[in-house]
């Protein structure tokens, strides 16, 4: 399995993103990293495997420098990584089967052979709950959000990655399929010991499934901790971020529950001229 | 004074600019064009991609190319027999279609048509791929988008260009003919006497060079120009329009720049 280390990693596009972020994620740790939107938590997420380059600062994988490293050692980093993209990334002229197989490495598929690369295809599926025989042959327009989100998993663990890395896994989800988004989230990380970084706006669902959590705030990491701790907290950011975050949620519950002829503005539904 | 002074230095910042921009473009491309060759040799470029882009381009695009071939010889010809008639004799009707049309407007026609229906198409389609992760999850899953969408890309546009350069042609001399036949009475036995008169082999050799020049440059440009898509809708649609503007220039600079080289 796999320790991953941030090493004072800045980052600015127009403004400063990542302002120094240094962290270590141990083997076989579940870490989430909170936060407002724009503070970099994706920026963050994507120069592990060297999708964005930081201006200066180093990620370390096993020992192994990320951006400073001997030829192919990224290509090696990002052969032991699995990546859910934030809207699952799907290739859309490709089906279900040969997106979640272009999960499996190149020299790998060959040498496993047509019908192994099948048979890991299939269970990658059913291990996200989805019916292999129904999904197959579709292509990503033809399912729903969840179930791109799910293939989109299926991709990133069909390799049998040692790092699984999630970029707003549950963003634009509904709260059932969120929970069961949150719920496979946590049973691969049981069941494979992967070391996993979830980049989250769903705090109670990342409390309830992490190890740490960090608390990413203007490119900075303001709070790492177990969640307990981060419960337990009174540091200002993290009481502010949580309060914010609790309020939104109270918001959403209580506009789901108001019948739509109540809410302001719906016209329609109360049977008055638009 | 002052003032004229700071138009100077912006005048030249500009410039400055411009030409570092480029400059960068032209290495990119130079770049991306030399890792799909390394590609291409080493063989990994999926056949079956190969394949499908040549259908795409080739023959999807047939019906636009034959038709704008067609109308090429058409205007030529109706255009050249109202000049010529009276002054010189008709038969160099014959010469002046298949030469415009093997020379100049088969293989220009016919790059503008694959600009428009493929050129835009790539860099839109590689424009959204780029906004929406697609070639960020190629990345991450150990693959190389040049290996995946831009080396079948560019061969295939090498394979189908000069194919629909030598329909064009073809099928663009034979319309400038029936045109010649049927507006000014040019019958088709002057028609090809005048068109044997002043026939080179080598204006077919050099037409489909030029098709082969035009079928590498407009999908390198629109490949480099979707990659480097970024901010949304808005950001594909800008890509897309700039990659057309900059393949109608590369395309004409490129066909200004081939009599000099190739016909003297």
């Amino acid at each position: 399995m796999s320790v991953i280390e941030y090493r004072d990693v800045y980052k600015a596009f127009d403004a400063p993103v990542l302002a120094g972020v240094s962290l270590t994620v141990p083997d076989g740790e579940t870490l989430a990293i909170v936060g407002p939107s724009g503070t970099g938590k994706s920026v963050l997420l994507k120069t592990t495997i060297g999708l964005i380059v930081p201006d200066h600062g180093d990620v370390v994988i096993d020992g192994e420098s990320v951006f400073c490293g001997r030829p192919g050692a990224l290509q090696e980093i990002r052969q032991k990584a699995g990546y859910v993209f934030q809207n699952a990334a799907l290739f859309d002229s490709f089906n279900v089967y040969e997106n979640v197989s272009l999960g499996i490495q190149e020299h790998e598929a060959r040498r496993l052979g047509r019908r192994e690369v099948a048979r890991r295809v299939w269970h990658a599926l059913e291990d996200v709950n989805l019916d292999p025989r129904a999904v197959l042959p579709k292509l990503p327009a033809e399912l729903s959000g969840g179930m791109r989100k799910r293939v989109g998993l299926a991709r990133a663990i069909v390799g049998r990655p040692q790092i699984l890395l999630y970029d707003e896994p549950v963003t634009g989800l509904d709260p059932v399929n969120a929970a069961a988004v949150d719920r496979l989230i946590e049973e691969i990380a049981e069941k494979t010991h992967v070391t996993s970084i979830i980049v989250t706006h769903d705090i109670e669902g990342a409390l309830s499934l992490c190890d740490r959590i960090g608390l990413l705030d203007g490119g900075k990491l303001r709070f790492i901790g177990t969640p307990a701790e981060f419960r337990r907290s009174d540091e200002p950011l993290v009481r502010a971020f949580a309060d914010r975050q609790a309020a939104a949620l109270t918001a959403m519950r209580s506009e789901r529950r108001t019948p739509p002829s109540r809410r302001a503005g719906d016209l329609q539904s109360t049977g008055r001229p638009r | 004074m002052a003032s004229v002074t700071h138009a100077l230095t912006g005048g030249v910042r500009a410039f400055g600019h411009a030409g570092e921009s480029v400059a960068r473009h032209a290495g990119d491309m130079a770049q991306l064009a030399w890792q799909s060759l390394g590609a291409t040799l080493r063989g990994q470029v999926a056949f079956r991609d190969f394949v499908i882009q040549a259908y795409s381009m080739g023959v999807e695009s047939l019906p636009l190319v034959l038709v704008t071939a067609t109308l090429s010889g058409v205007v030529t010809s109706q255009q050249g027999g109202y000049q010529f008639t009276g002054s010189i004799p008709l038969y160099v009707l014959g010469s002046i279609v298949v030469n415009g049309v093997v020379l100049e407007l088969g293989p220009v026609m016919t790059a503008i048509v694959f600009i428009g229906r493929v050129g835009a198409r790539i860099t839109a389609e590689l424009g959204t791929m780029q906004v929406s992760e697609q070639i960020d999850a190629i990345y991450s899953l150990g693959r190389d988008p040049v290996r995946m969408l831009a080396a079948p890309r560019i061969l295939a546009g090498m394979l189908a260009m000069p194919a629909l350069v030598g329909l064009a042609n073809g099928v663009g001399a034979v319309a400038g003919m029936l045109a010649a036949r049927s507006t000014v009475g040019l019958g088709y036995q002057s028609f090809l006497y005048g068109a044997r008169l002043f026939w080179h082999s080598y204006d077919l050799f050099y037409s489909l060079m030029k098709a082969e020049v035009f079928g590498f440059i407009i999908p390198v440009i629109s490949v480099h120009m979707g990659l480097l898509t970024r901010g949304g809708a808005e950001g594909v649609g800008r890509a897309t329009t700039s990659s057309v503007v900059f393949m109608i220039i590369a395309v004409l600079v490129a066909d200004a720049l081939f009599p000099p080289l190739f016909l003297n």
